[in-house]
């Protein structure tokens, strides 16, 4: 267990390294834009009428310290480590004076709920149906899927995604093309609001689990078509040993180790919202918030959503490198 | 040594078929193999790399795979009378007798246990269903670990953990825990250095007296043979080409190929030169007609190179594939 802890150590020793070097990335990147978001809300609030330069002055000095723009640049830079770590990345500019971090807030279980569900499906259905297909590979109903998952895979999403929406929302229209959840209503935990919430996730989800499905299909049957002519396959065939356990324990359970490895990053990677989907959805996550953001020049909010994304998606590897060792026993924890 | 044969291969046929474009091609890697297995009995086959050993026990323990492909003849298990062989049989009767009654040791035995399952585990999967409740099922399986020194803590470490000799054990005690009648090791000992071997060698002895099992044993090392066998039988090019008691072959072989093959071992004392066959073994996709041996042989005459000789008793449990030998050649 000792062996275990110091593993755990030094993985999370690189969780926190590599946290520290994106979100010094993303600073330098956002602070390197020609916006100044000191000029531009003083221009904004000074564009319909005059005001003494007096005032000018002192509604600059203000705004630059809400921004954390006061001071020299390390007095600066230090300055926005310390709200990082309180979790505080200052006014978002679009929303003033709403704080960058209750705009992440609000989106994000929108974002987490939506792309958790369908990332989660997407991975389980294709890998199962993968291993099958892997595994019984005369299978017709299978062989029909792998070739309507490879015609799939290269759509490009955003087709997909309006073809459902034109399919779903016009010709048939069964199910809502736009928002989280219906606009009337109040929000809650009871079943008229919850059954809305499902409703308009819908088609968002059926259009990432159809687009993502491909690729954890064939990545699992090229996995699994190499695995039953390992060793231990052949030999447990041999030795009459239950079919649907070979299937289970001597095939999916070898081909899960990278599989869940590719989970975790895909896992991890929601935290930037899907953007393309919840645009085309007018989903209210935050995939959404980055893209207006960036139109808006928000640079608070687009570095908020930069930094919560660099520590989920590094979260997500670092569970994964956590939890490795129980899953594959060959990987050595020293 | 008169009891009924546990095994009877009749004229076994069995070849690796391709189609391209509609063009059939049969690369014939068993070529009308007779022998018997008897019961208590092991058997070696023996024969250089790619004279067919491996796809003839696959043949026999039904475990081909296209496009490896039964064409024709038998490989009767005494226990499954009314089963011409088990490539043909119901999915059903072959898996009743799976393990219970045949097992098997794969080549490379050391590398055939999942990786990611404990021992134990692979225990359960491939004998829990021929024996007993799981209470009795653990302490017959460390009781039968003692028999090949194994520690009862084995079950539960995971292949990676254990020696290249303690999973050669593991798999030896994993063949035999459901005290099979026929072990089919398609050499077990190969990867091992010789200090292992001789061990593995004496545990599969001791286990096989101790429970009565015939095994076929296959391998390309005479040495391994000379140590194990009982009977031999010496395969070339697909085909079996004699077969006799292991000692009559050290001592007396007739078939020229199989005489080299013993000259051919080095021994003690003796310092001249070990001299190599001319040629090599015939790629069996175009193979020469009549004897597989002929373009080789120093003895070959005329009707050699047209027609296949027929496996012969000569003297008593002693037969042989040779025109020349059985004198039909004159």
């Amino acid at each position: 267990m000792g062996d275990y802890i110091r593993y755990a150590m030094k993985r999370l020793g690189q969780f926190v390294l590599v946290v520290f070097i994106g979100v010094n990335l993303a600073y330098v990147i956002t602070h390197a834009t020609p916006i100044d978001p000191v000029e531009q809300s003083i221009s904004a609030s000074t564009s319909f009428g005059n005001a003494a330069p007096e005032a000018i002055a002192e509604m600059r000095r203000s705004l630059e310290e809400l921004y954390g723009l006061k001071g020299s640049w390390s007095e600066q830079y230090l300055a926005f480590w310390s709200r990082v770590i309180r979790g505080d990345f200052g006014p978002s500019m679009s929303a003033f004076p709403t704080p960058v971090s209750s705009l992440i807030a609000r989106a994000m279980p929108w974002t987490i709920g939506l792309l958790v569900t369908s990332t989660i499906i997407t991975w389980a259905l294709g890998n199962y149906l993968g291993a099958l297909a892997g595994y019984h590979q005369r299978s017709r109903a299978l062989k029909a899927f792998g070739l309507a998952a490879m015609g799939l895979h290269p759509v490009p999403y955003y087709i997909v995604a309006l073809v459902l929406l034109i399919v779903f929302g016009y010709v048939w229209p069964i199910l809502p093309i736009s928002g989280g959840a219906a606009m009337n209503m109040p929000q809650g935990w009871n079943w008229p609001y919850v059954a809305s919430v499902l409703k308009h996730s819908a088609l968002p989800a059926l259009s990432l689990i159809l687009i993502g499905l491909g690729s954890w299909f064939l990545g699992m049957r090229s996995l699994v078509s190499n695995i039953i002519t390992d060793d231990h396959v052949v030999y447990a065939e041999i030795g009459g040993v239950d079919r649907r356990r070979i299937l289970r324990s001597y095939v999916m359970r070898n081909a899960l180790a990278p599989q869940l490895t590719g989970l975790a990053m895909s896992l991890g990677g929601i935290f930037n919202g899907a953007v393309i989907t919840e645009k085309v959805f007018g989903y209210p996550g935050v995939g959404t918030l980055l893209v207006d953001a960036v139109y808006a020049g928000d640079y608070g909010l687009v570095l908020g959503v930069t930094t919560v994304s660099i520590v989920g998606v590094s979260l997500g590897v670092l569970i994964i490198d956590l939890i490795y060792p129980l899953i594959d026993p060959r990987v050595q924890v020293d | 040594m008169s009891a009924a044969p546990i095994l009877q291969v009749r004229n076994l046929r069995a070849a690796f078929r391709t189609h391209h474009f509609g063009v059939r091609r049969d690369v014939p890697a068993v070529d009308d193999i007779s022998f018997d297995v008897r019961a208590n009995e092991i058997y070696g086959l023996a024969g250089e790399s790619s004279s067919g050993k491996t796809t003839l026990i696959k043949t026999i323990a039904g475990v081909i795979k296209p496009p490896l492909e039964l064409v024709g003849g038998s490989a009767r298990f005494a226990f499954l009378p009314d089963c011409e062989s088990l490539a043909q049989a119901s999915p059903a009767a072959v898996a009743a007798i799976r393990w219970s009654k045949l097992a098997y040791i794969m080549q490379g035995s050391m590398n055939v246990l999942n990786p990611v399952r404990r021992i134990g585990k692979t225990f359960e999967d491939f004998a829990l269903r021929h024996i007993g409740s799981a209470g009795d099922f653990q302490q017959r399986v460390e009781a039968h670990l003692q028999r090949v020194r194994l520690e009862p803590s084995v079950l539960r470490s995971y292949p990676h953990e254990l020696s290249g000799g303690m999973r050669q054990r593991v798999t030896i005690a994993l063949a035999t825990i459901c005290a099979p009648d026929f072990i089919i090791a398609d050499e077990p000992t190969t990867a091992l250095d010789v200090i292992v071997q001789k061990d593995v060698l004496a545990m599969m002895r001791d286990i096989q007296g101790a429970m009565g099992a015939s095994i076929l044993f296959v391998t390309h090392d005479m040495g391994v043979h000379a140590a194990l066998t009982d009977r031999l039988g010496i395969m070339y090019a697909g085909r079996l080409v004699e077969e006799a008691p292991t000692d009559v072959i050290f001592r007396g072989a007739l078939h020229p190929y199989t005489r080299h093959l013993i000259a051919s071992l080095p021994r003690i004392g003796d310092r001249s030169e070990r001299k190599s066959l001319t040629g090599v073994p015939p790629n069996l996709a175009n193979a020469p007609p009549g004897c597989r041996f002929h373009p080789r042989c120093p003895l070959a005459v005329d009707i050699c190179r047209v027609q296949a000789p027929a496996m012969t008793e000569l003297a008593t449990q002693h037969r042989v594939a040779c025109h020349v030998v059985t004198g039909e050649a004159a």
